[in-house]
């Protein structure tokens, strides 16, 4: 255990970037959800309508957590924001630990501290230690932020205390992979199963009757100390429990295994190639398959969530009439404007994936890898054409994923299996928009290569922007008119039109071409 | 295959600047189809940059380049069919294992050797079930390598291919272009390992800021050598100074150090050998050495290297 405490000041010295960025986010997200909560469901007869409303929502309550929450105000904000939030804080102490454990051993940063005179077990203190200490500041920061936005003060100490033992969960639970993992990829995998189980578990214990599962679940465990709805202490004993638990389980592991291996040596792959991979097509759907497989995935429950919550949204507007003010066709057609603009939402998430994708092509050439493919018989339109099969077609697959999602759940609670073709068609008409943008990403990787991320996501944010607040920053007429999804008619809320969508496609075309002509005249990796 | 009376590469006055920086400034390199030829320079000199012009990647500002019969640039892919290619500093896709990455570029190029890759696999001493994240560097180069070898092309480009080799790979490396050799197969290695040059090649063009200022047989630019000896005589070693191509000596007792051009290595051993060598090393100068003594004082006089 020697050098620890230095091993620790030097941590937070390579975390005083990063760190920072986490603890403010954690910091938003509660400081935003309680003052707009106490806004909108402030009064007494405001919560117990949103009581009524959401307790007969099952799918609001598998997303947030136990109705018992929603006695007071407090409570709701709680509701709405810990299962979030809990992610957020166990996220960042999965990377904070693994970062400095099996990361810096895997990259064999850890192997030159070891060789000096610190003790074996010094790194995972010192790691352990740094997520504590973030632990304790994530607490004391929502403590300060619900206790100053008005929230009882014993409360808000619960709501801290619970947030960090989520966390340090997380961390302890992270040392135990950094051990038996050989590379970090495989640790962050597991802890994220983990996460994903304690978040599935606390969902499936709040939807049932008696809550059982929800005490297999960290998540859970903080939820049930029901801060301001009756702030239950004991359960925050549970997170230390199993940290001192699982922390003794990483020590002695780590005291079995040699310095670079792990307990489960990683499963070779294949000694030869499959018959998928022979082209630069083969290459680049290989590549990219997981990642098109998690977005198509988390794309896909966004989907579910949105369409939940679409046959209550007409109460929900008339609960709270302010929320029509967000909905692009006002609160005359409240469902189908709902529809439109959560698909409208979905869109600009894909053409953000589809600007990921098609900036692979970047990466490939900066980091080398586009070299050896270029020096085969791969002529560069194939190389091109491979990668950007990828982000046309999984940009559809991104849509049509959220389309499913979307009509399967809204389907599921109107009873009209019909839903499932409308809304996958519905999505599909942002199409040609989503193709516009990865169009603009191939021109400028043609043309201004370096500069080209920067721009493809400068193209993105302003989409974003024109469409989430042209209406509300008044913004001029020309600046809503220069995004393509403004020239996207707004299925269901209006009619589908052909025309534009043509027009839009045609344009893609063209500025793919020139992106390729740009592509073909330059130097590869520079 | 048949060597055909055709230069595989020919290269005459080539130029290729990025922004500010001249990369090649006029070079010149010819090479005979069948030969190996040793590619030498020091780092930065520009020998990644012109194999990166012969193989499509990046265009030429000026000068005339023709390989196999075709322009790198314009018949990029019809000639990639006909080449292999080692990059210098070998990256991989980190999800992918060597056997695949292997197999891969074999069939983008159009087909490998089946048997010559399981062969050169046990030679290399190489898994191929491990992915490409858990490849140290040298097993990396050893990916890119047997991809090169496995193939029938016939013309081998290889961009410093042993950089990251222990000595042992660094043979079975040599065997196997001796082998390629052999099938009349054409070699451009880049390289800055003197010994290797020695060893494997029949021409060597040196490169030096973007320019050829040596090319021939590797007799022909022996007087470039120089050996560093270190020897302890009974007798003490005087009047080695007076003898000719000696120079730098110090001597101490009866120990002497001084670098001897290697054309005249023969009349300085017989020198030594009647006054009793108890012991002796010699060392090759390294190119860097090599470069520093024969054109730093050029550069810095500001007159132009021969080309």
């Amino acid at each position: 255990m020697i050098g620890t405490l230095r091993l620790l000041r030097f941590l937070l010295r390579r975390e005083r970037i990063g760190l920072p960025w986490w603890l403010l986010g954690v910091t938003l997200l509660v400081l935003v959800q309680s003052t707009q909560s106490q806004s909108l469901y402030g009064s007494p007869e405001a919560l117990a309508r949103l009581r009524q409303t959401i307790g007969g929502n099952t799918a609001a309550i598998a997303m947030s957590g136990p109705t018992r929450l929603l006695d007071t105000i407090g409570g709701e904000v709680v509701f709405e924001v810990f299962a979030f939030v809990a992610v957020v804080v166990a996220l960042m102490n999965m990377f904070l630990v693994g970062r400095h454990t099996r990361a810096d051993e895997e990259s064999g940063r850890a192997e030159l501290i070891r060789s000096a005179r610190v003790g074996r077990h010094a790194p995972l203190a010192a790691a352990l230690a740094l997520a504590g200490l973030a632990d304790l500041i994530v607490g004391v920061l929502v403590f300060g932020v619900a206790a100053g936005t008005g929230l009882p003060v014993t409360g808000s100490v619960l709501f801290g205390a619970a947030l960090a033992g989520v966390g340090i969960t997380f961390a302890a639970l992270t040392a135990v992979a950094a051990q038996v993992f050989e590379n970090t990829r495989a640790a962050y995998g597991a802890v994220a199963l983990f996460l994903g189980a304690a978040y599935v578990l606390r969902a499936a214990g709040d939807v049932s009757t008696d809550g059982s599962l929800s005490w297999a679940s960290p998540i859970g465990w903080g939820q049930r100390t029901f801060p301001y709805a009756g702030d239950r202490w004991w359960p925050v004993l549970l997170p230390l429990g199993v940290c001192v638990l699982l922390g003794a389980a990483a020590v002695v592991l780590l005291a079995r295994r040699d310095f670079g291996a792990g307990l489960v040596s990683p499963r070779p792959g294949r000694a030869s190639a499959s018959a998928w991979l022979r082209s630069g097509y083969g290459l680049a759907w290989r590549l990219q398959r997981g990642a098109l497989a998690g977005w198509a995935v988390g794309i896909g429950l966004l989907g579910v969530a949105y369409g939940s919550i679409g046959d209550s949204i007409e109460q929900y507007v008339r609960d709270n009439p302010q929320i029509a003010d967000f909905l692009p066709g006002g609160a005359a057609d409240i469902v189908n404007s709902y529809l439109a603009l959560t698909v409208g939402l979905s869109a600009l998430l894909t053409a953000a994936y589809g600007v990921t994708s098609t900036l692979r092509i970047r990466a490939e050439e900066t980091s080398g890898r586009a070299e050896p493919v270029l020096a085969a018989a791969t002529s560069r339109l194939t190389w091109l054409a491979g990668q950007l099969s990828v982000a046309l077609a999984g940009s559809a697959l991104m849509l049509a994923a959220f389309g499913l999602g979307e009509g399967v759940a809204y389907g599921m609670t109107v009873s009209d299996a019909g839903q499932v073709p409308r809304l996958i068609g519905v999505a599909l008409g942002y199409l040609p928009a989503v193709w516009l943008i990865i169009a603009v990403t191939v021109l400028v990787l043609g043309w201004v290569p370096r500069s080209a991320a920067a721009l493809a996501w400068v193209v993105v944010a302003y989409c974003a922007v024109v469409a989430l607040f042209a209406d509300s920053l008044d913004l001029p007429g020309w600046t809503k008119r220069a995004s393509p999804f403004a020239h996207t008619p707004r299925v269901p809320l209006e009619d589908l039109a052909v025309t534009p969508l043509l027009v839009i496609a045609l344009l893609a075309a063209t500025l793919v071409a020139a992106g390729y002509a740009g592509l073909r005249r330059r130097d590869i990796g520079y | 295959m048949t060597a055909s009376t055709e230069a595989a590469i020919s290269i005459t006055a080539l130029r290729k600047s990025f922004g500010a920086t001249t990369a090649l400034d006029g070079l010149d390199l010819s090479v005979a189809a069948g030969e190996v030829h040793g590619f030498l320079g020091p780092n930065g000199s520009g020998k990644t940059t012109t194999i990166r012009v012969l193989l499509g990647l990046l265009h030429p500002d000026a000068g005339e380049v023709r390989m196999l019969g075709g322009d790198p640039w314009r018949d990029a892919v019809a000639l990639h069919r006909r080449l292999s290619y080692v990059p210098g500093d070998v990256t991989l896709w980190p999800g992918i294992t060597g056997g695949e990455v292997i197999d891969l570029l074999g069939r983008l190029r159009g087909g490998l050797n089946r048997r010559r890759r399981d062969e050169l696999l046990e030679q290399f001493d190489l898994d191929p079930r491990k992915k490409a994240r858990t490849y140290s560097k040298g097993n990396r180069q050893k990916v890119a390598l047997i991809a090169a070898l496995a193939s029938d092309a016939e013309l081998l480009l290889l961009d410093e291919p042993t950089s990251g080799l222990d000595p042992l790979m660094e043979s079975v490396f040599q065997r196997c272009i001796h082998q390629v050799k052999r099938q009349g197969r054409t070699v451009l290695l880049s390289s800055h390992i003197l010994a290797e040059v020695e060893a494997l090649c029949d021409r060597v063009s040196i490169i030096r800021l973007g320019r050829t200022v040596e090319s021939g047989t590797l007799g022909e630019l022996r007087h470039l050598t120089r050996t560093s000896i270190a020897v302890e005589t009974a007798d003490p070693p005087y009047g080695i100074d007076a003898l000719p191509g000696v120079h730098d000596v110090v001597v101490e007792d009866h120990h002497a150090r001084f670098d001897v051009d290697t054309a005249q290595l023969d009349a300085v051993v017989r020198r030594l050998a009647p006054l009793g060598v108890r012991s002796m090393t010699s060392t090759p100068p390294t190119l860097e050495e090599l470069f520093l003594r024969h054109y730093g004082d050029e550069q810095a006089a500001g007159t132009a290297a021969a080309s």
